[in-house]
């Protein structure tokens, strides 16, 4: 404190140079980076067998799953709102598309070569067609009934379990699986396999235009005051139509991704990840009330969760572990970003 | 406030009226206002002042009554279309975002993109809008520390200039200022009264509501006091001390009421 102080007496560019250190030192991400570090050397002191490249590679593909789950949520988070249906959007996203190829196209998993490559393609777009249009009800029920997002997503959520469910009779649906795509999966470019590469893009992608796009300043924009944002001429809700829309397809991307590591379409293959994805986000340092996120945060955030998870399964601890040291991690980031906040006012 | 007479009408509203069920907030209210000009305007709580911003602001359509800009005749659904039209309006508590920054904020809903393909998919020239910002407000009079600084880190001073700031570099024609000096330092209200100079040697109009008289006294060419709904007085800012203003409001001087010119 006393450092900032003598800074603010001095010319702007020291206290540009000093905002900047103070501004890594209580930069999320730089805790979040030590926290892994931190988790990785006390793993892999443990159990040395940890620090190994299928280790990484088991990791990275849990990541993947939830990942493009809690990068969606992000942009929800920040525009003040919450999608609960995610998880669920996994599920159905995933049944659907494995129902179309099963009874549309006609191809079971006995296909293979290029036809079941096809076909993956046409499951791939009709999962994400899922999760859009289960976003932009989303959508519809927020800015059209008003009803505030945390209704409207977990009755979206309830709505897209049951007609997984329905569609599914309850049981996975085996469809194609092409080895050579379900295999995508498998560390052949180790330890990144390529779907985990995509994944990457797609985030990489997403964070541009949050950061550095006219989209993602209207996003923050609403979240910090929707009063502000309306009255400079923004439309808010189609904006937020874009937003949810994007979260939704982002899940049933996932959905895709859950597919290809079962080769079916399970209805409660994301039963669970809505929480793990608003996990991800809040370790990540989003708040809750809008306005505050950055989408690193959250990749980041995911990656704890999952080294965490991979983590204490190795060294032996009961997987039940695993929730109650979640549980934690969200707690100390909440604290942590109160912490900050009350000492920048000070 | 010698020549503002001779200067073109750039705002008018005549006899405007507004009810509210059985309530009458404005009663044929009439209101002129030129390019230069600040108007004062007056009334105690209850007085329909109000009303009138936002019958002006385009934030309600009156029941009666014409409102012209630039001489022609105009009507507002949403306050939108009168920010289209060149009206700003800084309304008591709209604020900020506050976790934007403060370039981000002058520039909200008017951002400057890059050039070419990335710009077409709304990338933002983040450095050129600090830059911008930056002299925007300066050229207002506003000394902002930095342009890529969250609102959230500046003072309520500040904030307020700078809300200021956005209003008066994007206002073409009018500025309309509800409370601006609110909960404000003697400093920073000066500083605030500096801006609406600023805004008018620009050749805007501004109508500047205050509760706070000096402040209303110092910065006006006229004004207009406003009691029950009506229009009481509308006189040059010369022909009032501080307490034949008070005496207007409240009623204690009797006024006769000004009949449109």
């Amino acid at each position: 404190m006393a450092n900032s102080k003598q800074a603010t007496s001095a010319q702007t560019t020291s206290v540009a140079v000093a905002d900047r250190l103070k501004g890594m030192l209580s930069n999320q991400s730089t805790i979040l980076v030590g926290v892994m570090v931190l988790l990785v050397a006390v793993f892999g002191s443990i159990e040395p067998k940890f620090l190994s490249a299928a280790t990484m590679n088991n990791v990275l593909t849990d990541w993947g799953s939830v990942v493009l789950l809690a990068v969606g949520q992000t942009l929800v988070v920040i525009s003040g709102g919450i999608d609960l249906s995610v998880g669920a959007v996994v599920g159905l996203s995933g049944v659907i598309s494995a129902w179309t190829m099963v009874n549309v196209l006609h191809l079971d998993s006995t296909a293979t070569g290029s036809k079941a490559t096809g076909g993956l393609l046409v499951g791939l777009l009709v999962s994400v067609a899922v999760g859009v249009s289960v976003g932009l009800l989303n959508a519809v029920l927020i800015n059209k009934l008003k009803i505030v997002p945390f209704i409207a997503t977990l009755s979206t959520m309830g709505a897209a379990l049951g007609f997984s469910v329905i569609i599914s009779s309850g049981m996975p649906i085996q469809g194609p699986a092409n080895y050579e795509l379900i295999s995508a999966m498998d560390a052949k470019t180790n330890p990144f396999s390529w779907a985990i590469l995509g994944s990457a893009l797609v985030i990489t992608i997403v964070g541009l235009f949050l950061h550095k796009s006219r989209f993602g300043l209207y996003t923050y924009a609403i979240g910090s005051n929707t009063f502000a944002a309306r009255a400079a001429g923004i439309s808010v809700e189609k904006h937020l139509t874009k937003v949810y829309a994007l979260s939704g397809g982002l899940a049933g991307l996932a959905g895709m991704y859950v597919y290809l590591r079962l080769g079916a379409g399970s209805p409660s293959s994301g039963t669970g990840r809505e929480l793990d994805a608003i996990a991800a986000v809040v370790i990540g340092g989003a708040s809750l009330m809008g306005g505050i996120g950055r989408l690193w945060g959250t990749v980041l955030g995911a990656l704890i969760l999952f080294t965490v998870q991979s983590g204490l399964i190795m060294i032996g601890v009961a997987p039940d572990w695993k929730k109650v040291v979640v549980a934690i991690l969200i707690a100390a980031a909440v604290a942590a970003q109160g912490l900050q906040k009350s000492n920048r006012r000070s | 406030m010698a020549g503002a007479e001779k200067r073109e009408v750039i705002y008018e509203v005549k006899n405007v009226s507004k009810r509210y069920g059985s309530v009458v907030a404005l009663d044929g209210a009439s209101l002129k206002l030129h390019a230069g000009e600040v108007i004062g305007l007056v009334g105690d709580n209850g007085a329909g002042k109000s009303t009138l911003v936002k019958v002006l602001s385009g934030a309600h359509e009156p029941d009666g009554g014409q409102i012209f800009l630039d001489g022609e005749e105009r009507s507002w659904s949403s306050p939108r279309e009168a920010l289209d039209a060149g009206i700003e309006t800084l309304y008591q508590d709209s604020g900020l975002a506050p976790h934007l920054t403060v370039s981000q904020n002058v520039f909200l809903g008017r951002e400057k993109t890059v050039k070419g393909l990335l710009g077409k998919l709304g990338f933002l020239a983040r450095k050129e809008m600090e830059h911008d910002a930056h002299a925007d407000l300066e050229r207002v009079g506003i000394a902002v520390p930095a342009a890529n600084r969250p609102v959230a880190q500046l003072s309520g001073g500040q904030r307020q200039a700078v809300a200021i700031g956005r209003a008066v570099s994007w206002a073409r024609k009018v500025i309309i200022l509800d409370e601006p000096t609110n909960h404000l330092g003697a400093r920073q209200a000066g500083e605030v009264l500096e801006v609406i100079k600023a805004a008018k040697k620009k050749g805007l109009g501004v109508i500047f509501i205050s509760h706070t008289l000096p402040h209303v006294l110092e910065v006006t060419d006229r004004i207009v006091v406003l009691r029950l709904g009506r229009i009481v007085k509308d006189a040059p800012t010369s022909t009032f001390t501080g307490d034949t203003l008070v005496g207007t409001i409240t009623g204690t001087i009797q006024t006769i009421k000004v009949e449109g010119d």
